[in-house]
Parts: C-alpha cells; structure tokens; sequence
C-alpha cells in the first residue's frame, strides 16, 4: 500500500514543483535552447544543489547507506542526450512536462505527447539489441559518483558542485537578463 | 517576502523557479534516501509501453529478456505527477482544455492543430528514444543522477544541449522572435 501511496505523493508535488516552475509551456522549454528564457536552468540547477544537499544529509544521518547512481556510460548518455535533446527542442516537451502538461488540460499533450512517448519506448525497445551494445562499449564506468572517482569527501565535492552552479547561474542572468519573457508566451 | 496567507500563495500562477526547484530538490532527496528509488518520469512509459510491445513483438529480445509490464512505483509517480500538475493549475485558474501553446508556437507554426500534433508526436518519440539511449530523462537522469553527483547526468546535459541548441536554431532560422 505504501508503494502506492508514497509515489503518488511525491509525484503529485513533483507535478506541482512542475506546474509552479512555468514549465508547462512549450516556449519555456524551447527558448532554453535559444538563450532566451533560463526558468528551466535556475529551475533545474537549484533542485540539483538542493537534492544534492540534503541527499548527503540524509546519508550522513544513517537514513540509507547510498543513493541510487545512475550508471555512467558515456557514449550512451551523450547519444540518447543529443536525440533527447533535438526532441526537447522540437516539441517542447520532455516526459514528465508532457505529464504535468496533460494536468493542466493541453490536448495535444493528451492526444500526441503521451502516444508519441508511449510508440518512442516501443522504438527504443525495437532499437535496443541492435545500438546498446555497441553504445554501452565505450566509456562505461558503472554506477560511479564524483567523490567515489576522485576520492574526495563528498562535502568537498558538494561545495564545488555548489560554486560552480552558482557561477553558472550568474553568468545565466548576465546573459539572458534583457530578453527573458517574463510571463509565459 | 511580505506576509500573505498560505492559500494565496498555493493559488499563485508562478513560483519564483529557486523556491520551485528547492521543492523539487527536497521531493527528490526523499526519494532517493527513502525510498531508494530515483524521481523519474520516464521509465514509467516503458513500463506501460511493454504491455503492447510484448503483444506486437513477440520475438523482441528486449521484450522478452530486459523489460517487463508493469504498474510499478514509476507509473504511480506519473499518476501522481498528472494529479499534481492538475491541482496546482486549477488553484491557479489555469487548468482549461486546449488544443494549442501559446502565442510563441502560433506565431511559428500557424493556428493548425494537425501540425501541432504531428510535430509533438515526433518530438516525444525521440524524447523518449533518447531517454532510452542514455538510461533516464531529464528527472530520473539529469536531476536524480545528477544530486547524487553521477557523472553520466552531466554528460547528458551536455548531449541536450548539444542536440536542442542545433534543433532549436533550424527551427527559428531567419526569425526575430
């Protein structure tokens, strides 16, 4: 039951952090890609820090032993960002904008989003045997962390990650404060 | 910030995006340190996608060996993304049918919906592709992966940007806005 309930509660304000944000706007995503409205950068960034944070809180607390890593395989996650990414930049959407865009009544979210997400899986499934292999070839660490790579405590990493977004962040607003659309077009 | 009652506040269209993505921060730290799980979005569509793909192609190996149906953890974290998305625009008053983005799509493309969907189809079958490829999205890979300092989410960033910027400039070649 449990199983249940907690990811609906932690969809339901992963949906509202979405609807919240602005990003349930296809020119949101889109100027991302045009340097011309960073809300999905200052967004994303700052639930990276944020998560970051209190992920390693939670480990030094003894809540859990480890965090779930995602395997790095460079090849792989350079190849699927590049075709995520011209997808990102064509509709609009990416899965779980397309999901917080269905909440919020958008019918081409419904009618195209949610299918062409559902026929993009069987693609990739159809696609799998043959790329995969040869992809996940080059370049695959496993399911490495930057602190397990370099040896140093994850505090120390943390408060790099911390300055460096920080920088970005602020080069972000030198670069894009002029043209930013403020209300969602 | 000025004292406002917390109804107000949960009625508002926008959030400022540093407390927004604070809230998203914390909801995927619970997840992972609680629940052991990443907060991703689109693993779920493999999940239900694997109930007709095991039907259509029997003789996938990818169907037979690596993913399984499922109404799993993921598919109730979408339901509950839907949900929430839902309640956060009908408090604000945005929640409304309609077929079409706003002004920036239709000064591109036009007032046609079969255009519209016909480029969203294409759009989120090579979202979810590429998400295939690389092992998560933006949530589950880029934000997930990424607070828990995985090097593989930030070479994904990279992939995105090195595909939208391109896709985005072909798009708008040649226009102003």
């Amino acid at each position: 039951m449990l199983d249940v309930i907690k990811p609906l509660v932690l969809g339901f304000l992963f949906g509202w952090a979405l609807h919240k944000a602005g990003l349930t706007h296809y020119a949101r995503i889109v100027n991302v890609y045009r340097f011309r409205d960073m809300t999905v950068m200052r967004f994303m960034l700052t639930a990276l820090v944020v998560g970051a944070f209190a992920i390693q809180v939670g480990l030094d607390a003894g809540f859990a032993a480890s965090a779930p890593v995602p395997p790095t395989s460079v090849l792989a996650n350079l190849v699927g960002g590049v075709v995520f990414g011209v997808g990102m930049a064509t509709a609009g959407y990416c899965p779980g904008t397309v999901v917080a865009e269905a909440g919020e009544g958008r019918l081409d979210a419904w009618v195209a989003g949610l299918s062409g997400l559902l026929v993009g899986a069987m693609v990739f499934g159809l696609l799998q045997p043959l790329v995969m292999p040869t992809l996940s070839r080059v370049g695959s660490y496993g399911r490495i962390t930057f602190a397990g790579l370099t040896g140093a405590s994850p505090w120390l990493v943390l408060l790099v990650f911390a300055q460096a977004v920080a920088l970005v962040l602020l080069l972000i607003g030198r670069i894009v404060r002029a043209s930013e659309s403020s209300p969602p077009q | 910030m000025a004292r406002r009652p917390f109804g107000a506040w949960l009625r508002e269209k926008t959030w400022s995006p540093y407390a927004a993505g604070a809230l998203l921060g914390l909801v995927v730290a619970y997840s992972e340190v609680f629940c052991g799980r990443p907060l991703a979005a689109s693993g779920a569509f493999d999940k239900l996608a694997a109930y007709p793909g095991r039907w259509l192609f029997p003789s996938s190996q990818y169907y037979r060996y690596v993913m399984s149906p499922g109404i799993t953890w993921q598919v109730w974290l979408v339901v509950g993304l839907l949900a929430g998305s839902f309640a956060s625009s009908r408090l604000s008053g945005e929640a409304r049918w309609r077929w079409l983005p706003d002004t920036q799509w239709q000064e591109r493309y036009g007032p046609s919906r079969a255009l519209r969907l016909g480029i969203a189809f294409v759009g989120a079958v090579l979202v979810q592709v590429g998400a295939g490829i690389a092992g998560g999205c933006t949530s589950g890979l880029a934000i997930s992966g990424g607070a828990a300092l995985s090097p593989g989410a930030f070479v994904f960033m990279a992939g995105m940007f090195a595909g939208g910027i391109p896709a985005a400039w072909l798009w708008y070649r040649g226009r102003a806005g």
